[in-house]
C-alpha cells in the first residue's frame, strides 16, 4: 500500500508531503527522484513505475505537477497509478485547473481532499460527487456567502449522506427546477497510414458523456440504434451489467452531474475522412517537400481546425516553407506546424518548399511523421448511433440533449 | 486519449524557495509564536479567520520544509475552535510532529479525545484519524477507549475511520490491540456492516494483522486461512457490486488466494465477475484477469478461452487511459503476448508503435511485435518495422532493426527478411549498417545457406564506416569466416591489423584475432604477414584476454598447425537456437507476478525474461571454461619463469588438454565456440569478471635460448615476442619465428606442415597461357583419388567445389560435365614465385573417384603439390 503522496512542480521542488503510515517516508527520496528524472534527459518521459534503491515510486504528470507515491510493498500497480490520476483529476475539478500557484493557494483543501482520499495507503473515495459534499470547493460563490453570512467554514454541514447509501456514486436526493439530460458521443480517430500511402490501422475510440441535472433517484435507459459495432466497451460502475447483456442497453441511475458513461472501442474502420499526401525527394543536399491535404470521404458535416504538424529530421539546418492556404509556423523545436482550417472549395491546401541538409549530406534519411488533427461537430465517425434515452418516471419538464463530435486522436501520416 | 500537454522539467535544484526563505525563518518562526500566543485565548468575532491564515502560514513552513515543531505549544492552545477547516489544519500540524515530541503530544490528547466525543460524527471521524496518527508509543493507552466506542459508532464513517484506527493502533503496539480482542470485533464488524466500506476497511485490517500475527499464533494463522474460506469469499464476492472500486480490488486479491473445491465454483466465480471486466477502473480489470488466470490454470481449455476472452478489455484499457495507465496495462499484456503469442497473433496492429508514444512504450510493444509474429502476419510485420529504421528517435530505430533480426531467426522464410536486411546495409546510415551487420552475422550462422548473397553486399561495406565495436566484430567476423569468397578479405584484415593501437575495444581485438587466423588458414599466402603482425600485437596486447589468446594461437600454431586449424576452422553446424530463446517453464511464472509491481519497473523486463538467466548461465559456464584454458595456459609462463622444464610442461598441459593428434575435437570445438559465442553475448560483463584476474607476475621473461630442444625456441619466441628487438640477436633459434611473425627477417621454410609447398592465394592466369602450358609441359603426375562421400554430395553444385579448392589455394579456370562425370581444369601457383601447377581432374560421382593428371614448371615440387592437391580434395564436403 502506498506510504508517502508527494506533489512536486515543475522544477523539482516539493509542494506538498502526505505521509500515510507509520513508516515515514523521507523526503529525500524526492531528490532521489529529481536526479533520475534528470538523468533520462529531455525523454522526462520516464517510467510510471521506477524502482528506487529504497521505494517503488510512482509518477503520474500532469500539467507540469508530478505526483509521486512511494511504497516498499508489492501493490497492484494500477492501482496506484489509477489513483494518482484520481487525484489529478479530482484535484485539477476543485481547483478549476492545475498549476503550481494554484496548488499552493490551496494547499489545505489538497491536504484534506488527501485525508479523505486515502487512509493508511488505501484509497477510499475518488468520487468527486462524494467528496465535494464533505469538502466544499474554494468557488468564489462560497467565498462570497461567508463574507455575505459570517460563517467562515468552507465545509457543508451534511455528513456524506451516500458513504451509506447502496448507490455510492449519486448523492442524497437532489431538487432540480429544470431537469436536464445531456448525451455527448465523443469519438476519436486514430489512424496510421504508411510510407506506401495504405491505411495500416484505423480505430475509434469513443467516449458516451452524460451531464445529468434530474430531480430524485432517475433510472434511465439509453439504446443504440445500431450497438453490434461495437467492439469492446467499458462501463461506470452505475451501468446494470444483465440488461446490456441480454439486450445491449444501458441501463443505470446516473450521477449528479457530469461523468462519463462508457468508453467504447471500434476497430478495423475502412476509410478516414481526409487524406494526406507527403512527397520528399532530395537530391544534392536538399529535400523538396509538398503535401496535400484534401477531403476523401465527405463526412456530411464540415470538418474545421484541420492542423498538420511535423517535427523536422535534426540534420536539417533551414527549412523554406509555404503553403496556398492557411499559414505555416516552425516553432522553436523543429517542429513545423500548418493550420490549415477548413478546406477551402476552389483549391486543395498544399504545404511545399525545400530542405536544406547538413553539409555533408546528400540525401535525408530520416523521414518526417505527419501528425494530422482535425474536428467534426455533429458526427460520430464510427457511425454509431444512439437511438433513445427513456427515464423511468419522467419528470414533468425534461429537456434532453444529444451530441456528437469526431476529432483525430493520434492520427499519422508516415512519409 | 490525447497526453495531457506535459511541461518540460527544468534541472533546477529541489528546494529553492526553501533555502531562500529559511534564511529568514528563525524570526519568522518565532514572530508567528507571539500571533500565535495572541489569539489562543481570544474570543472576538472573526479570530478563526486570523487563526486561519496563521495556520495556514505555519502548514506551509511545515510543506516547505522548514522546522515549525516549536510553535507545538500554541498550535494546541489555539485548536479550541468549532471550525473544521482549522481543526483539519491543527491534525495535520499535530501528526506531523507528534511523534519527534512525545511529551508535546500529551497536550493534544485531550482536545482529541474531546473531539471524539463531539456531535458531528465528521469531527468525530477526524479526531479519532488524528489521534490514531500520532503514533506515539506511549500514548497507546489514550487509544484504545475512544477506538472501541468508533468501532460501535452509529455514523459508518466513523467506524469505517475507526477500523483503520486499529490497524494504525496494532502497528504501534500490537499487544494492546490484541489485548483489546480489536481483531475479533473486527470481523464480526466485516462479516454483518451494513456498509461496505467499513467491510473493506476490516478485510484489510485483518489480512495485515493476521498475516504479522501467524508466525507466532496458531489462532491467527487459523483465522487468516479462515479469511480465504468458502463462506467468508462467498459473502464477499456477492456484494462485490456495492463495494468502492479500491475495494473491489482487495477483495478480488483475496480471491485469487482462493482454491476451489471443484470446477462449477470456478465457473460459478467467472461468470459472477464477468462484468467486472467492463469496469472503468483499470485496477479492478486488471485483478478480475488475475483471478480468472489464477483459477482456470489447470484447466487448459478454459485458460486458453479466459486468453480470448481478456484480449478486448485489455486492448481496450491500453488505448483509453492515460500514458501511465496505458503503460501499465501494456506491460501486462506484454507478459500475456510472450506466454501465449498465438493469441494474439491477429491483434499485432495493436503493437504498431505511434509517433508520439513515449520509448519505453515502443520498446515493449517492438518486443510484441516480434513475438507474435507467425507465418501469415511476417509480412506485414517487417514492413512496419522497417519503417521505424527510418525514426528519428535512433534507439528505437536500432530495436527495429533488431527486432527484424529476430523474426528472421524465428522464421523459416527468411527470404524477404533477407532483402530487407540487405537493404538496410545500403541506407548509409552508420547505426543502421551497424545493426544490420550484427544481424546479417547471427543470421548466417543459423542459415549458412545465404551467405552468398549477404557476403557479396557485406563485401562493399568500407570497415572504415563501421565504429561501433559490435558491429565491427561482427564484419570482421565474417571477414574471417568467408574470406574465401571475399576477394579482398586479408587485406582488409591486414589493414585492420596495421591499426591495432587504434583500436580501443578488446572485443573486436578479440575477434580480429581470429578472424586472422581463419583467413590464414584459408589463404595462407595472403594472410601470413597479417597474421605475424596480428599476433605480435596480440601478445603485447595490455588486455588479458586477447593476450591471452594470442599467446594460446601463437602456442597452438607452434605445436601443430594442422591441429591449429582444426580449433581455429572446424567444420560448423548451423545454430539452430540461439542462447536467448525462451523456454516456456521459466514464462509459466510470470502468473506469480502478475497484477504486480515486478511487472511494470523497467529492471524486471530481464529478471522475467528468460535470456538473462539463461545469458547467466552460459556466461558461467564460458567463464569456467575459460578459467580452465588459463588454468592450462598459466602453468607454462609459471615454469619458465623459474625453471628450464616450462615448455615441456605446455606442451603435457596441451596433451591434458587433448589437443593432441588423437582425440582432439572436444577442446577445439569448444574454443571456437566460444569465439563464435562472444559475437553473440556482450563481452561487458566478462570484462568485469576478467578485469580482476590479472596474473601479476611477469610471467615472459627473456630466456637465454642455448638449448638445443625444439622447445627452447617455443620459449625464444615468447622472448622475442614480448621483446621484438630481442629477436635479431638471438640467430640460433629465431628460424621460425621469422617466418611466423613475419618480423622481417628473410629466413627459410614455413610452417611445419603443410611443409614445403606454399601456394599463392592470389594466383592469376588467363586461359590461353593455360592452354599453351598443358600443351607444352608432360604429364608429371597422373594418378586417381578418391572422394568423400560428403564430397560427392556435395559435387551437386560444382560452384562448391571450386569455391573450395579456392580456400585452399587452387584455382579453376574451366570447368564442365554432366552427372555423373565432371571435369575441371586447375591451375595454383607457388607463393612468391612464377612456378605454376596445372591440373585437369576427372570425378566420377558415381565411382566416386578422381582421376587427376598434374603437369608442373617445376616437376620437382609436383610430388608435393599432388599431396596437397589429394588432401584439399579429400576434405571438400567434410569442411
Amino acid at each position: 500500500m502506498l506510504q508517502c503522496i508527494f506533489l512536486l512542480s515543475d522544477s523539482g521542488e516539493v509542494m506538498l508531503e502526505k505521509q500515510l503510515t507509520g513508516h515515514s517516508v523521507d523526503r529525500s527520496i524526492c531528490d532521489w527522484f529529481w536526479d533520475h528524472v534528470i538523468s533520462q534527459g529531455d525523454s522526462f518521459k520516464s517510467q510510471p513505475v521506477i524502482a528506487s534503491p529504497t521505494h517503488y515510486l510512482f509518477q503520474v504528470v500532469r500539467e507540469g505537477i508530478t505526483f509521486l507515491a512511494c511504497t516498499q510493498v508489492e501493490m497492484p500497480p494500477l492501482m496506484g497509478i489509477e489513483f494518482l490520476c484520481r487525484v489529478s483529476d479530482v484535484l485539477s475539478d476543485y481547483l478549476g485547473g492545475l498549476n503550481e500557484d494554484v496548488i499552493k493557494d490551496n494547499f489545505v483543501i489538497v491536504y484534506e481532499l488527501l485525508d479523505e482520499m486515502i487512509d493508511n495507503g488505501f484509497p477510499l473515495t475518488t468520487e468527486a460527487n462524494i467528496l465535494r459534499e464533505m469538502i466544499a470547493p474554494p468557488n468564489i460563490v462560497s467565498k462570497v456567502l461567508s463574507v455575505v453570512t459570517g460563517n467562515s467554514s468552507n465545509v457543508s454541514d451534511t455528513l456524506p449522506g451516500a458513504t451509506g447509501s447502496c448507490i455510492p456514486w449519486r448523492a442524497a436526493e437532489p431538487k432540480y427546477a429544470n431537469n436536464e439530460v445531456y448525451v455527448d458521443l465523443v469519438e476519436e480517430m486514430d489512424a496510421v497510414i504508411n510510407r506506401d500511402g495504405a491505411l495500416v490501422k484505423c480505430e475509434v475510440y469513443g467516449e458516451v458523456r452524460v451531464n445529468s441535472h434530474l430531480s430524485g433517484l432517475p433510472d434511465l435507459t439509453l439504446s443504440f440504434a445500431n450497438p453490434s459495432i461495437l467492439d469492446d466497451v467499458r462501463f461506470h460502475p452505475c451501468v446494470r451489467f444483465r440488461p446490456w447483456e441480454s439486450h445491449q442497453v444501458l441501463s443505470f441511475v446516473p450521477p449528479d452531474g457530469e461523468f462519463k458513461l462508457m468508453s467504447y472501442r471500434i476497430k478495423k474502420l475502412k476509410s478516414t475522412p481526409l487524406y494526406v499526401k507527403p512527397q520528399l525527394t532530395s537530391d544534392a543536399g536538399k529535400c523538396r517537400v509538398n503535401v496535400l491535404v484534401g477531403i476523401r470521404n465527405d463526412p456530411g458535416k464540415t470538418i474545421d481546425s484541420i492542423t498538420l504538424e511535423f517535427q523536422l529530421p535534426p540534420c536539417i539546418l533551414s527549412a523554406d516553407l509555404n503553403s496556398n492556404h492557411g499559414t505555416v509556423n516552425i516553432l522553436g523545436n523543429k517542429i513545423c506546424s500548418w493550420t490549415i482550417g477548413r478546406i477551402p472549395k476552389d483549391k486543395t491546401p498544399s504545404l511545399s518548399g525545400t530542405l536544406l541538409l547538413e553539409t555533408e549530406l546528400e540525401r535525408l534519411h530520416v523521414f518526417p511523421t505527419f501528425r494530422v488533427g482535425f474536428r467534426i461537430m455533429g458526427v460520430a465517425l464510427s457511425g454509431l448511433q444512439i437511438d433513445k434515452l427513456d427515464l423511468k418516471t419522467a419528470p414533468s419538464r425534461l429537456y434532453k440533449g444529444f451530441r456528437a463530435l469526431t476529432r483525430a486522436g493520434e492520427f499519422e501520416v508516415r512519409s | 486519449m490525447a497526453p495531457p500537454a506535459q511541461s518540460q522539467r527544468s534541472p533546477s535544484p529541489s528546494q529553492p524557495s526553501g533555502v531562500l526563505i529559511m534564511v529568514n525563518s528563525k524570526s519568522e518562526v518565532s514572530d508567528l509564536k507571539l500571533q500565535l500566543r495572541q489569539l489562543a485565548g481570544s474570543r472576538a468575532p472573526g479570530v478563526d479567520d486570523s487563526k486561519r491564515e496563521l495556520f495556514k502560514k505555519v502548514i506551509s513552513y511545515m510543506t516547505i520544509g522548514i522546522d515549525v515543531s516549536s510553535l507545538f505549544g500554541e498550535m494546541v492552545m489555539c485548536s479550541a475552535t468549532s471550525d473544521i477547516v482549522l481543526k483539519k489544519m491543527c491534525y495535520l500540524y499535530v501528526g506531523n510532529y507528534a511523534k519527534v515530541n512525545p511529551d508535546l503530544a500529551l497536550l493534544t490528547i485531550n482536545f482529541l479525545q474531546r473531539d471524539c466525543r463531539d456531535e458531528d460524527p465528521m469531527i468525530r471521524g477526524l479526531a479519532l484519524r488524528s489521534l490514531c496518527s500520532l503514533r506515539v508509543a506511549n500514548l497507546v493507552e489514550y487509544l484504545v477507549g475512544p477506538l472501541g466506542s468508533g468501532l460501535k459508532d452509529s455514523n459508518s464513517y466513523v467506524r469505517m475511520v475507526a477500523v483503520m484506527g486499529v490497524l494504525k493502533l496494532y502497528h504501534i503496539s500490537a499487544s494492546t490491540c490484541i489485548d483489546a480482542d480489536f481483531p475479533s470485533i473486527l470481523k464480526h464488524l466485516m462479516l454483518h456492516d451494513s456498509d461496505t466500506q467499513v467491510v473493506a476497511n476490516c478485510l484489510s485490517a485483518l489480512q495485515e494483522i493476521w498475516s504479522a500475527e501467524a508466525s507466532t499464533s496458531e489462532e491467527a494463522s487459523r483465522e487468516r486461512e479462515a479469511l480465504i474460506s468458502k463462506p467468508v469469499i462467498y459473502y464477499l464476492l456477492n456484494r462485490i457490486k456495492e463495494f468502492s472500486e479500491w475495494a473491489q480490488c482487495l477483495v478480488l486479491e483475496l480471491v485469487t488466494k482462493y482454491v476451489p473445491s471443484d470446477s462449477s465454483e470456478i465457473f460459478d466465480i467467472m461468470n459472477l465477475l464477468e462484468d467486472r471486466l467492463q469496469h472503468a477502473n483499470g485496477a479492478v480489470v486488471l485483478a478480475t484477469i488475475r483471478v480468472f488466470l489464477q483459477l482456470t490454470l489447470s484447466m487448459t481449455d478454459v485458460h486458453q478461452q479466459v486468453y480470448e476472452r481478456i484480449k478486448a478489455p485489455l486492448l481496450t484499457l491500453v488505448s483509453s487511459g492515460s500514458p501511465e495507465q496505458s503503460y501499465a496495462v501494456l506491460s501486462h499484456l506484454h507478459l500475456l503476448v510472450m506466454r501465449a503469442p498465438y493469441v494474439f497473433s491477429s491483434d499485432y496492429k495493436h503493437f504498431y508503435c505511434q509517433y508520439n508514444e513515449p520509448s519505453y512504450v515502443k520498446r515493449l510493444k517492438l518486443e510484441m511485435l516480434t513475438a507474435v509474429a507467425n507465418e501469415s502476419n511476417t509480412y506485414e510485420i517487417v514492413t512496419e518495422l522497417c519503417e521505424y529504421a527510418a525514426n528519428v528517435d535512433i534507439p528505437i530505430a536500432r530495436e527495429s532493426i533488431r527486432a527484424v533480426g529476430k523474426i528472421a531467426l524465428q522464421q523459416y522464410d527468411v527470404n524477404a527478411i533477407v532483402d530487407r536486411l540487405l537493404q538496410f546495409l545500403e541506407m548509409e546510415k552508420d547505426y543502421v549498417t551497424a545493426e544490420a551487420l550484427v544481424l546479417v552475422k547471427d543470421l548466417l550462422r543459423k542459415y549458412p545457406q545465404w551467405s552468398h548473397d549477404c557476403i557479396a553486399v557485406v563485401g562493399n561495406i568500407s570497415s572504415k564506416n563501421v565504429q561501433e565495436p559490435k558491429a565491427k566484430a561482427a564484419l570482421i567476423w565474417m571477414l574471417g569466416e568467408y574470406s574465401q569468397d571475399m576477394q579482398d578479405a586479408p587485406y582488409v584484415l591486414e589493414s585492420l591489423v596495421e591499426n591495432w593501437d587504434e583500436e580501443h575495444s578488446a572485443e573486436v581485438r578479440l575477434h580480429l584475432l581470429t578472424a586472422v587466423m581463419k583467413c590464414f588458414f584459408k589463404r595462407p599466402p595472403e594472410t601470413q604477414s597479417a597474421l605475424g603482425a596480428a599476433l605480435a600485437a596480440g601478445i603485447a596486447d595490455f588486455h588479458q584476454d586477447v593476450h591471452d589468446r594470442a599467446l594460446f594461437y601463437y602456442r597452438i600454431l607452434r605445436y601443430n598447425v594442422s591441429v591449429a586449424e582444426r580449433v581455429v576452422n572446424p567444420p560448423k553446424q548451423a545454430v539452430s537456437v540461439f542462447a536467448d530463446t525462451q523456454s516456456s517453464e521459466i514464462k509459466d511464472r510470470i502468473f506469480d507476478e502478475f497484477n504486480s509491481l515486478s511487472v511494470l519497473y523497467q529492471k524486471v523486463t530481464t529478471s522475467f525474461s528468460q535470456p538473462f538467466v539463461l545469458l547467466c548461465v552460459t556466461q558461467i559456464i564460458k567463464e569456467s571454461r575459460l578459467t580452465d584454458i588459463h588454468k592450462y595456459l598459466q602453468p607454462s609462463y609459471m615454469f619458465t619463469d623459474k625453471e628450464h622444464r616450462g615448455p615441456l610442461e605446455f606442451a603435457d598441459e596441451l596433451g591434458n588438454l587433448s589437443i593432441g593428434e588423437a582425440a582432439n575435437n572436444v577442446v577445439p570445438t569448444q574454443m571456437v565456440e566460444e569465439n563464435d559465442k562472444d559475437l553473440l553475448l556482450t563481452t561487458s560483463e566478462k570484462e568485469e569478471t576478467k578485469g580482476s584476474r590479472n596474473n601479476g607476475s611477469a610471467y615472459i621473461v627473456p630466456y637465454d635460448g642455448s638449448s638445443t630442444s625444439v622447445f627452447a625456441s617455443q620459449t625464444q619466441i615468447e622472448s622475442a615476442v614480448s621483446n621484438p628487438t630481442l629477436a635479431g640477436h638471438s640467430p640460433q633459434a629465431s628460424f621460425a619465428i621469422d617466418d611466423l611473425l613475419g618480423l622481417g627477417i628473410p629466413a627459410a621454410p614455413a610452417v611445419p606442415s603443410p611443409p614445403q609447398l606454399k601456394l599463392n592465394t592470389k594466383a592469376a592466369l588467363d586461359p590461353s597461357t593455360f592452354q599453351q602450358k598443358w600443351r607444352q609441359l608432360p604429364v608429371a603426375l597422373s594418378q586417381e583419388i578418391s572422394v568423400s562421400p560428403q564430397g560427392v554430395a556435395a559435387l551437386t553444385a560444382p560452384q562448391a567445389l571450386l569455391r573450395h579448392m579456392q580456400s585452399h589455394s587452387i584455382h579453376c579456370i574451366a570447368s564442365g560435365g554432366q552427372s555423373p562425370n565432371f571435369k575441371f581444369f586447375f591451375f595454383a601457383q607457388k607463393f612468391e614465385e612464377s612456378s605454376n601447377y596445372l591440373v585437369e581432374c576427372v570425378i566420377n560421382t558415381s565411382s566416386a573417384k578422381a582421376q587427376v593428371k598434374i603437369k608442373a614448371d617445376d616437376q620437382n615440387t609436383s610430388q608435393d603439390f599432388s599431396t596437397l592437391f589429394e588432401s584439399a580434395l579429400s576434405k571438400f564436403g567434410t569442411s
